[in-house]
């Protein structure tokens, strides 16, 4: 199994993510040890010069990361055919349970790889670099969670055996299995519907607020807002706007979208949603940080960058998901 | 913004410069990507080829086995089979193989009943008397004969028979089609003297796709002899085949592709003394240790991308053009299962994406640590001298 | 703009400034011991000294290039000694204009894009900086050599794209490290002329040499000689040393 070639290329991927973030990690212990940022020595210097090796290999790791995401649905989507009754991505998930950890885990280290180089992006911006400690600590954290996800996906990938039989969405995400996944795609469009719309609508009140206004308490309700968007519109997309996507009344597959007879367009919905979760959180997120001057400066300049970043994200992803719910010939509500 | 096209700019013409140098590179690189892009391509096509081919198969194959090995099977199980609910009709197919030892070639004789509903693609029309014969495109290449000619067999006695063509294949998918014979079946049972209650095997329709595993049980239950071969079966196992033997050959051409890398490596570390003196000079003059790296990297995605398009395109050539004539010796085991027939020109998205993956992330990655030591120079090194 | 032309004060401030390369290495040089000084807008300033006097190292913790290993450093109020380099390089782009010994061009690049490079990092159009060098080759007589690579150019030539150059940013102060190493006395003579008219337009120049025509020209309005990394003498009054 472990032979197929994106699997192949997958092992890889993750094998050198790992490579960079061990590269990185190393740098992070020096700096932490030596660290002295009113030192004219040319240790100091040097440390110095090698955060930007470390912030390129985050960069480069991040980016990397998203790439093997997606490799990794599409190969999903690419075995299918190997096991008996899977019919798309989630068949292949549900042949081994631990692909839906690998997904986790996967999705996470974007998270948080994005929120590390937001921080260290704010940190280089100002004279005195007051997140140092915090950015090389929390960097170190980052390294187990890029070993767990290679050795998940090496876990996943080994342990799937053709021929095996699963289920796929049709039974998972359908009223009648039993489960978190099931009870939401089981939720009827009655109230799944009306529950989106209404945090949809929420989250666009306190984004276009805190463009406004720069209130904290604003800021830590738009955080709570946009994780909340992110989970409400993933059950969305399984419980309704996938049958509308599809066209089809009972497929609630959430990785066929990705695929060319749907003309790619989950890559904008996901990539759109993306956005909206997270450069609303960063606001929230980054908040606690605006007690010193300096990066209360660069906060001031970086906000309603993030804050209109987010509103984008957040017209691409109701304008792709919904699109066909508008304008689309099926009608799942009768009015 | 702007910062980026003026990098990007920078990038391009540092390249240009030194373009001795990083043409060798793109070559070599190309080169690379064009070995395992070959593997996947090629992989792929022989993939799609045989999926093609087994959709129009029936739903369940039924032989009999004797001593573990293919027998002829009574043409009364079928009347058996036909009696299970669910089953469609139930065809007793002739077929067999026939070795011409003038041009030592396997060609597969068919009788025509058992295939009507397959094979469409005709140019000409199907036997209707015992010495007509329809042939595949490589048949008619070996032997020569157009539709009206004469085709010559000897049986197992050699005895001569002579076909008239009345019409070739032109199959979308060659794989089937092209090394057979298609004669009446009686005028075949009669070429290799096979009695009238025996078929080769038998073909069996299923109307519920759910259904056919469990009829495919039933059978092997009922007639103990015999070995049912689901289409779902011969699918999982050309794809684990596919997808095992490119990997497997991915796997060998990845050493390939780490050769190459310490090649990159060694050439991203070795910058020339008049490179290194520019770099010095940018940073005296105000450029920051981020945009000497930026510049740098921006090269590197540069030459990664050309060769990528480059490598494609080779492996494009060599795969669907020429036919792949340096991976097929490789494949011993595909020849012998598939005569030589053209490849559907197919590339996927996921191969492309499956090939950036293995070539591309791995060089940037390689040249990540070279760039940054370029990068990080002493601005004051131009001062001192 | 990192600089305020328009304060009266003091441009460039060094206190008990030190500067140890490979310190706590067996072949530790102490380029500069103990040096404070304080530089004013308008001044033509001469750093003499014999060569490994640490002329060059002042002119690189002038300039940005580098930081002091001891002591602090001002440009007007911003304490610049202890910056991020990144920080440094984009005072260098914004403040400076230099000069160097050896002229430090791209050898294998057009006079016009030698003119451009550095300042790519700037967030000026493309369309304005290439106004900007044209207006400057045509001022150093070079408008049809914008295509030449400098590897063709003659040295006189290489030293008016070097002074472009320096002046691509309209920078307040010009650091130039042995500008007539290379000269003739005919192209020292010009250099001065050029050197001059920079000063009357109310730059600040400060010029390391130990070339008695560029140390005894009239336009040095004040000599700082160094000895031994240590500052031996500071004279405002133009006399000889």
């Amino acid at each position: 199994m472990i032979l197929h070639p994106g699997i192949l290329a997958l092992l890889l991927g993750s094998i050198l993510i790992l490579l960079l973030l061990l590269v990185a990690g190393g740098v992070a212990l020096r700096i932490l040890r030596h660290w002295n940022a009113d030192s004219g020595s040319a240790t100091q210097l040097q440390l110095e010069r090698q955060t930007w090796l470390v912030s390129t290999l985050l960069k480069y790791a991040f980016g990397f990361q998203i790439v093997t995401l997606f490799l990794f649905l599409f190969t999903l989507d690419e075995i299918h055919p190997l096991f008996v009754g899977a019919m798309c991505a989630t068949g292949s998930l549900n042949a081994n349970l631990v692909g839906w950890l690998v997904l986790l885990v996967k999705i996470g280290l974007v998270f948080a790889a994005a929120f590390w180089l937001a921080v260290n992006y704010l940190d280089q911006r100002t004279e005195d670099t007051p997140l140092v400690r915090i950015k090389y600590v929390t960097l170190l954290l980052l390294i187990p969670l890029v070993a767990l996800d290679l050795w998940l996906q090496w876990e996943y990938f080994s342990g799937l055996r053709p021929q095996m039989i699963t289920s796929c969405c049709g039974s998972l995400f359908s009223a009648e299995g039993e489960g978190v996944i099931s009870t939401l795609a089981g939720l009827p469009v009655e109230q799944a519907m009306p529950l989106f719309f209404a945090v949809v609508l929420l989250y666009a009140v306190l984004l276009l607020a805190s463009l406004r206004w720069r209130a904290m308490l604003l800021r830590t309700l738009l955080f709570v807002a946009s994780v909340l968007l992110f989970f409400v519109s993933l059950a969305a997309l399984v419980s309704f706007l996938s049958l509308y996507i599809y066209q089809m009344p009972s497929h609630q597959c959430p990785f066929d979208m990705l695929q060319g007879h749907y003309y790619y367009i989950g890559y904008p919905i996901y990539l759109g949603l993306f956005m909206a979760t997270l450069f609303a959180m960063l606001p929230g997120l980054c908040r606690p940080l605006a007690t010193t001057l300096s990066l209360d400066e660069e906060l001031k300049s970086s906000e309603p960058v993030w804050l209109r970043l987010a509103l984008f994200g957040l017209i691409l992803f109701l304008v792709t998901s919904c699109w066909q719910m508008v304008f689309g010939p099926l009608i799942l509500l009768g009015y | 913004m702007i910062l980026n096209v003026k990098l990007l700019e920078y990038s391009l013409s540092s390249l240009w410069r030194r373009k001795e140098k990083n043409i060798a590179l793109i070559i070599v690189y190309a080169l690379v990507i064009a070995t395992l892009g070959s593997v996947l391509l090629l992989t792929h096509a022989l993939k799609t080829e045989a999926v093609t081919t087994l959709t129009a198969a029936p739903e369940i194959v039924v032989q009999r086995t004797q001593g573990g090995r293919h027998e002829l099977i009574p043409v009364t199980y079928a009347e058996t089979i036909a009696g299970f609910p669910g089953v469609g009709k139930v065809t007793p197919r002739v077929w067999g193989y026939y070795y011409d030892s003038l041009i030592k070639a396997n060609l597969t004789l068919v009788g025509v009943e058992g295939y009507h509903e397959q094979l469409e693609l005709l140019e000409g029309r199907f036997p209707q008397a015992a010495d007509e014969c329809v042939i595949g495109a490589g048949v008619a290449e070996a032997f020569g004969p157009q539709i009206g000619d004469l085709l010559v067999l000897e049986d197992s006695s050699k005895r001569r028979s002579e076909f008239r063509v009345t019409g070739i294949f032109r199959a979308a998918s060659n794989l089937l089609t092209n090394d057979l014979v298609v004669l009446q079946e009686a005028a075949l049972r009669d070429f290799f003297a096979m009695p009238a209650e025996l078929a080769t095997d038998l073909t069996v329709q299923v109307y519920n796709p759910r259904e056919v595993s469990t009829i495919a049980k039933k059978i092997a239950y009922f007639l103990p002899d015999s070995r049912p071969i689901t289409r779902e079966e011969l699918l999982h196992t050309y794809d684990s085949l596919f997808n095992w033997r490119s990997g497997m050959m991915l796997a060998v051409f990845i050493s390939a592709l780490m050769a190459f890398l310490i090649l990159a490596w060694d050439r991203a570390t070795g910058i020339s003394a008049e490179e290194k003196r520019e770099i010095g000079i940018l940073k005296a003059l105000g450029w920051e240790t981020s945009h000497v790296l930026g510049a740098k990297l921006r090269e590197a995605l540069l030459i990664s991308l050309t060769a990528f398009i480059v490598g494609l395109l080779l492996a494009w050539l060599h795969v669907f053009v020429l036919g792949a004539p340096l991976l097929m010796p490789l494949l011993k085991g595909w020849s012998v299962l598939f005569p030589t027939f053209d490849l559907t020109r197919v590339v996927d998205l996921y191969q492309l994406a499956v090939l950036g993956c293995v070539t591309i992330i791995p060089y940037l990655a390689c040249t990540l640590i070279p760039a940054w030591k370029a990068a990080s120079s002493d601005p004051d090194d131009v001062m001192r001298g | 703009m990192s600089v305020d032309i328009n304060n009266n004060g003091p441009l460039i401030r060094i206190e008990d400034v030190s500067k140890i390369y490979h310190q706590d290495k067996p072949d530790e040089v102490r380029a500069l011991q103990n040096i404070s000084l304080e530089f004013f807008p308008g001044e033509v300033v001469a750093l003499t000294g014999p060569s490994g006097s640490g002329k060059s190292t002042l002119l690189s913790l002038i300039g940005c290039m580098a930081r002091p290993t001891r002591g602090t450093i001002y440009l007007q109020d911003r304490r610049v000694s202890r910056l991020p380099e990144s920080f440094l390089a984009r005072i260098r782009r914004e403040t400076y204009g230099f000069v160097f010994q050896q002229y430090h061009l791209l050898r294998d690049v057009s006079v016009l894009d030698n003119l451009m490079f550095p300042l790519y990092p700037a967030a000026i159009p493309f369309k304005t900086m290439r106004e900007r060098a044209l207006v400057l080759l045509a001022q150093f007589f070079l408008t049809d050599k914008q295509k030449t690579k400098v590897r063709q150019l003659s040295g006189g030539e290489q030293q008016r794209v070097a002074l472009a150059r320096a002046l691509m940013a309209d920078p307040p102060i010009i650091i130039a490290d042995e500008p007539t190493a290379h000269l003739d006395a005919e192209l020292s003579l010009e250099l001065l002329n050029i050197l001059a008219e920079l000063n009357t337009e109310g730059r600040t120049l400060i010029i390391a040499s130990h070339d008695p025509v560029m140390c005894q020209a009239p336009l040095i309005s004040r000599r700082v000689a160094l000895r031994h990394g240590e500052l031996v003498d500071d004279n405002r009054d133009g006399a000889g040393l």
